[in-house]
C-alpha cells in the first residue's frame, strides 16, 4: 500500500489498512493478569520525537525512514494536543468551520463543490501537521506473537509506518485505530512514524463545537495475541416479560492459525455480582462460537438505583490443556423498549435527569485521566444526574466500563457533526449539507456507525444509540439508523437533527429529540396525537448564570408520561486555564484569547461546574429537581 | 453631649441636615443628593451616598437576548439618576427644607423623636420616571430606608430595582437569614432557608464577568468589616452592619464591585483591586433564564415590566 496525501480530500478513503472495529473487551495471558499488569500490552506512551510542519509543503518528507536522522526533531508528550504543547494556535468556533473566512471551500459531492472553487486539505495553508516518532522495542512478553499497535484517539487524520513500513490510514478522531504490523515489527529497535493532519474531509464531519485541537490525544499501546485470539466479543442478555428470567447470547469471533483454532476449546463462566459462579460451560473453538444462549431461571436487574453486573469470563484453551487467553466481561439484564408511546426501562417510565458531558480537563483539554471520569461520577451522585449523553463522540473505553458499574445511562453518541454544513448564522442553509443524501459521504458515516456500534455495543448503561449532532437529515443518517436497528433490535436509537427535516421522520430516530424547546413548544408536541415519545438531547442551556426556569420542565414529568426528561447541556465550561501574561496568575480563558478569530468566544463556557471542576452555584438547583425522581 | 432624653439631636447645617443619636449618626447631603455619612460608633459606612439601583451586569442569557440592548437605557439610569427633590419632617411632620437662610432660626440644641428625609431621583431615561428614596430615622438611632419606583409606561424592562450602598472598605464577611446559594427569582426552589455566613466577598467566577450573588428573600443581613478609611482610626476589631427585612423580605448581593466594574471586564482578572463593598438591596430581581442563551427571554413572571411600581425597605442599625 502506497499513502497518498491525496486521501486528506476523497470522502471515500476514511481508513485503510486498519482492523475492523470489534468490542472492547481486554483480553489476558492468565486470570492473576486480570488482576495486575497485561502482559499482551506495552503503552507507548510518554516521550515522542516531534516535527511540527505549519503546512503540508514544509513537512518532513522521510521522517518515517528507520534511518531517518532524528536529531533535528523535538519532543512532545504522548497524548497531548498538539495546540497544548505550543507548536499550532489555540482555536474555539462553534457552528462554523474552523476555516472560516480564510480558505473556501465544500464538501465533495455537493452541489456547490468543484475541485476548481474549493482549496484542497493536501495543500491548505492552514493544514498543520504533527510528525511523531518513536523507537521502541517489544518487551519480552510481547515477542514472538502477534502485533497490532492501537490508537485511542488521534485527530483528525493520520498516517502510520513501522520500520518504514507504511502501514495504515485512519480518521474518526474518537474510536480506536488498530493496525496489525506483525509482518513489520521485531523484537527491538524499531521506529514506529505517525502523520497527523489538522484537516481533512473528516473535518466536515467533526464540526462539533469544541476547542478544535489536533494529534494525539489518547493511548498508544502495543497489543500481543496469542495463537488464537478473540476478536470479537457480543452479549446479548435479555429478559423476560415478567422480568424474573434471562437469556445470555453470546457470540465470539475467534482468530488464530486454523489448525490451532481446530484444536482448541473456549470455556464460559459466569458469575453473579457477588462472583458466585453460576455456570460454566466448555465448546469448541470456531472461528464464529455461538452456544446456545444461557438461561438464567432468576436475574437480578441492572439499573440506575440498582447497577447489578454479571461476570463473563471466556477463557481460551489450546490443545495441551493451557489457557492461553482470559477475557472478562462485566454484563446487565435490563430491558428498554417503547409501549404506549412510553419509553420504558425495566417495566418503568424512564426519567432522564441527565447532562451532556463533553470529554474535558481545563489543563489537558480534552486528555482526561481516571481520575477526571471518577470525580465526574461522584458529582453525577451529589446532583442526582442518572444518564449522561456523550456529546459528539464516542469518550475513552474506561467511561463506559465505569458508567455499567456506576448505573449511569448512557445516550451513545457517533462522533458526528456537520453544524457548518447547514446552519449559518441561526439561518437553517442545507444546500451544501452533508452527509445528506450525498453519496460519497454514505461509507463515512457508516463507518463511524460501525466504528461505535462495535466497540460499544455490550455494556449495560447504554440504551441509546445516538446518529451524532447536529447534522441535518437525509439518506445516509437514515441508512445509519437502519444500521442500528439491524444490528441492536434491543437498544433504542436517537436523532435530534430530523427535527429540521421531518421528510425522514419516519425512518430516524425511536424518540422526539429536540434541543432547547420551551416548555410551551414541548406541552404543544405532547398535546397533539405525539406519535413518539419526547426527550430533550439539549436543555437547560448552563452558559454562565443560567438555570433559571427548571421548573417548567419539571412540570411535564408529572403532566406527560411520554415526556421523558432530558440531559442539561452541560456538564463542565471549556476553558483553559493558562497562565496570564500581566499578572502570571492562573486564569481561566476561552475561544479568542489566543488571537483565534473567528471565534465563539465564552460559548463553551456551558457547564454545571467550572472548567475547574468546581460546581456553579445552580448545581443546587439541579440538585433537587434531579433529586424527586 | 449626652443625649438623656433618648431623642435624636438634629444639626441644620447648611450644606447638610445631621442627625444624631448615641451610636449611629447620619449626615445627610443637600449637594451630594442623599445620605452622605452613617457612623456606628464611630466607624463610616458609607462610601458614596446611596442611589437607586437599576442595572445588573449582563448576563451570558442577557447578552443573547439582546435584554441589556433593549434594556440599555436602565444602565444610564444606574449611573446617572440625579437627585431632583428633598423633602424633610421632624416627628412627622414636614418643613421647609432648612438650608440657609431658613436654618438661621435653629440652635445647637434642636432636637426630634423621629426625622425623615426623602430624596426624589429623576432617571435619564425617555420617558423619564422618578425613584424617592426616603430615610426615616428613629428616637433609638435606627433607620428605615425603603426606596420606591414609579412605574412608567414606554420604558423597557428593568434588570433589578433596589438601593446600592457602597462602603469604604471591604467586608470581610456577611451573614444572612435567608436561602442557601445564589439564587435569583426563577432559581431558587433547590435552595435551603436558613442561617449562612460567608467568608470575604466571592465574585461567582462565571467565565465572562457578570451579575451574580444574588440571594433572595432575605429576612436579615449583617455585613462585617475591620479596616477604616479613617487614619486617625488603628482599631482592628471586627464592626458590623445589621439590614433586616421591613415588611418583607428583601434580595441582597455584596460583592467588592459595582454592575458597571462588571460589565465592562471580559475576564476576572481583569476586574480591579478589591477595595470596597457594593452591597445591593433589592425589591426587584429579573430571573436569569435558562432555555437558550441566544435569545430565549426569561419566563414572563420572571420579568420585571417598567409600567409597575417596584419598592424595598429595611431596617438599618448596629447589630443586636
Amino acid at each position: 500500500m502506497i499513502p497518498s496525501i491525496e486521501w486528506l480530500d476523497d470522502p471515500e478513503i476514511f481508513s485503510q489498512g486498519t482492523v475492523p472495529a470489534h468490542s472492547d473487551h481486554h483480553y489476558y495471558k492468565t486470570a492473576q493478569e486480570v488482576q495486575q499488569g497485561n502482559s499482551f500490552e506495552q503503552s507507548l506512551n510518554g516521550t515522542w520525537q516531534f516535527h511540527f510542519a505549519p503546512t503540508p509543503q514544509v513537512r518532513l518528507t522521510d521522517f518515517f525512514d528507520s534511518q531517518f536522522d532524528p536529531t533535528q526533531m523535538d519532543e512532545i508528550q504522548v497524548p497531548q494536543h498538539i495546540e497544548l504543547a505550543g507548536y499550532a494556535q489555540i482555536k474555539y468556533i462553534n457552528t462554523l468551520y474552523s476555516w472560516e473566512g480564510k480558505e473556501y471551500r465544500r464538501p465533495v459531492g455537493t452541489e456547490s463543490y468543484s475541485p476548481e472553487n474549493s482549496s484542497p486539505f493536501a495543500t491548505s495553508e492552514m493544514n498543520c501537521v504533527g510528525q511523531y516518532r518513536k523507537q521502541f522495542d517489544l518487551d519480552q512478553s510481547l515477542q514472538g506473537q502477534r502485533i497490532k499497535v492501537r490508537f485511542d484517539g488521534v485527530q483528525t487524520a493520520m498516517y502510520v509506518w513501522v520500520n518504514g513500513h507504511f502501514v495504515g490510514y485512519s480518521e474518526d478522531s474518537f474510536t480506536p485505530a488498530e493496525f496489525d504490523i506483525t509482518q513489520w515489527v521485531q523484537a527491538q529497535h524499531n521506529v514506529i512514524a505517525v502523520e497527523v493532519f489538522k484537516y481533512s474531509t473528516a473535518s466536515y464531519l467533526e464540526d462539533q463545537d469544541f476547542f478544535r485541537f489536533f494529534g494525539i490525544f489518547r493511548d498508544v499501546t502495543l497489543l500481543a495475541e496469542p495463537a488464537v485470539h478473540l476478536a470479537d466479543l457480543s452479549l446479548v442478555p435479555t429478559v423476560s416479560d415478567d422480568f424474573t428470567q434471562g437469556d445470555l447470547a453470546i457470540q465470539m469471533k475467534l482468530t488464530g492459525e486454523s489448525a490451532q483454532l481446530r484444536t482448541s476449546t473456549i470455556r464460559v463462566t459466569i458469575a453473579d455480582s457477588a462472583n458466585n459462579q453460576l455456570l460454566t460451560q466448555t465448546m469448541a473453538a470456531e472461528e464464529r462460537t455461538t452456544p446456545e444462549p444461557l438461561h438464567f431461571d432468576e436475574v437480578t436487574l441492572w439499573s440506575n438505583q440498582h447497577p447489578t453486573l454479571y461476570h463473563f469470563q471466556a477463557e481460551i484453551i489450546d490443545a495441551t490443556g493451557s489457557v492461553i487467553e482470559v477475557i472478562p466481561y462485566q454484563f446487565g439484564f435490563r430491558k428498554i423498549e417503547i409501549k404506549n408511546n412510553v419509553v420504558i426501562l425495566n417495566g418503568q417510565r424512564l426519567i432522564i435527569s441527565g447532562v451532556n458531558r463533553h470529554e474535558w480537563n481545563c489543563q489537558t483539554g480534552r486528555v482526561i485521566s481516571e481520575q477526571d471520569m471518577r470525580a465526574d461520577l461522584k458529582t453525577f451522585d451529589e446532583l442526582n444526574i442518572n444518564a449522561v449523553r456523550t456529546c459528539h463522540y464516542p469518550d475513552q473505553d474506561l467511561w463506559y466500563d465505569l458508567c455499567d458499574q456506576h448505573g449511569t445511562y448512557v445516550m451513545a453518541e457517533n462522533n458526528l457533526e456537520t453544524h457548518g454544513s447547514w446552519q449559518k448564522m441561526g439561518a437553517v442553509e442545507p444546500s451544501y449539507n452533508v452527509p445528506g443524501s450525498v453519496p460519497e459521504w454514505r461509507g463515512a458515516v457508516m463507518a463511524r456507525a460501525q466504528n461505535n456500534y462495535e466497540m460499544l455495543k455490550n455494556h449495560a448503561s447504554i440504551l441509546f444509540w445516538s446518529l451524532g449532532n447536529e447534522s441535518f437529515a437525509g439518506e445516509n443518517i437514515a441508512q445509519m439508523n437502519a444500521y442500528y436497528k439491524t444490528m441492536d433490535p434491543n437498544r433504542l436509537t436517537h436523532y435530534e437533527g430530523v427535527f429540521r427535516d421531518p421528510a425522514y421522520r419516519g425512518r430516524i430516530s425511536d424518540v422526539e429529540s429536540r434541543m432547547y424547546a420551551t416548555p410551551a413548544e414541548i406541552a404543544e408536541y405532547l398535546e397533539n396525537n405525539p406519535d413518539k415519545p419526547y426527550l430533550n438531547c439539549e436543555y437547560m442551556h448552563s452558559m454562565g448564570n443560567s438555570v433559571g426556569g427548571m421548573k417548567s420542565y419539571d412540570d411535564l414529568i408529572q403532566k406527560y408520561s411520554s415526556y421523558q426528561g432530558g440531559f442539561i447541556w452541560d456538564f463542565v465550561d471549556q476553558a483553559l486555564l493558562v497562565k496570564d501574561e500581566i499578572t502570571g496568575q492562573q486564569v481561566m480563558r476561552y475561544g479568542g484569547d489566543f488571537d483565534d478569530r473567528h471565534s465563539d468566544y465564552e460559548f463553551s463556557g456551558d457547564g454545571l461546574l467550572f472548567a475547574d471542576r468546581q460546581p456553579k452555584p445552580a448545581t443546587q438547583e439541579v440538585k433537587y429537581f434531579y433529586g424527586k425522581y | 453631649m449626652e443625649n438623656t432624653k433618648h431623642q435624636l439631636q438634629v444639626v441644620y447645617g447648611d450644606g447638610s441636615l445631621g442627625v444624631l443619636s448615641d451610636r449611629v449618626k447620619y449626615l445627610f447631603s443637600y449637594e451630594r443628593g442623599g445620605l452622605e455619612s452613617l457612623t456606628i460608633d464611630g466607624k463610616e459606612w458609607l462610601y458614596r451616598v446611596p442611589k437607586p439601583l437599576f442595572w445588573r451586569a449582563t448576563t451570558d442569557n442577557d447578552r443573547g437576548n439582546h435584554f441589556s440592548e433593549k434594556s440599555a437605557m436602565w444602565l444610564g439610569a444606574d449611573l446617572f439618576s440625579a437627585c431632583d427633590e428633598i423633602a424633610v419632617a421632624i416627628d412627622g411632620q414636614p418643613i421647609e427644607l432648612p438650608i440657609a437662610p431658613v436654618n438661621n432660626q435653629y440652635s445647637n440644641h434642636e432636637t426630634a423623636d423621629s426625622v425623615a428625609i426623602t430624596f426624589t431621583y429623576l432617571t435619564p431615561t425617555v420617558p423619564q420616571t422618578k425613584v424617592e428614596i426616603n430615610y426615616q430615622v428613629t428616637a433609638d438611632g435606627r433607620l428605615q430606608l425603603t426606596a420606591n419606583y414609579h412605574g412608567q409606561a414606554g420604558l423597557p424592562q428593568l434588570p433589578a430595582f433596589g438601593i446600592k450602598l457602597v462602603m469604604p472598605t471591604p467586608a470581610v464577611s456577611f451573614k444572612y437569614q435567608g436561602l442557601s446559594g445564589e439564587t435569583y427569582p426563577d432559581r431558587m426552589d433547590g435552595a435551603n432557608a436558613g442561617n449562612y455566613q460567608t467568608v470575604g466577598m466571592p465574585v461567582t467566577p462565571y467565565l465572562v464577568p457578570q451579575e451574580c450573588g444574588m440571594h433572595m428573600q432575605t429576612d436579615s443581613l449583617t455585613v462585617n468589616r475591620r479596616a477604616t478609611l479613617n487614619n486617625a482610626d488603628a482599631d482592628a476589631q471586627e464592626f458590623s452592619l445589621m439590614i433586616n427585612q421591613n415588611g418583607n423580605p428583601f434580595a441582597f448581593s455584596c460583592l467588592p464591585y459595582t454592575a458597571e466594574e462588571l460589565e465592562n471586564a471580559t475576564h476576572h482578572e481583569e476586574l480591579p483591586a478589591k477595595r470596597r463593598t457594593v452591597l445591593s438591596i433589592l425589591g426587584a430581581v429579573r430571573g436569569v433564564g435558562g432555555i437558550d442563551s441566544w435569545g430565549a427571554d426569561v419566563e414572563p413572571q420572571f420579568q420585571l415590566a417598567a409600567d409597575q411600581d417596584y419598592s424595598v425597605s429595611v431596617e438599618i442599625g448596629p447589630q443586636v
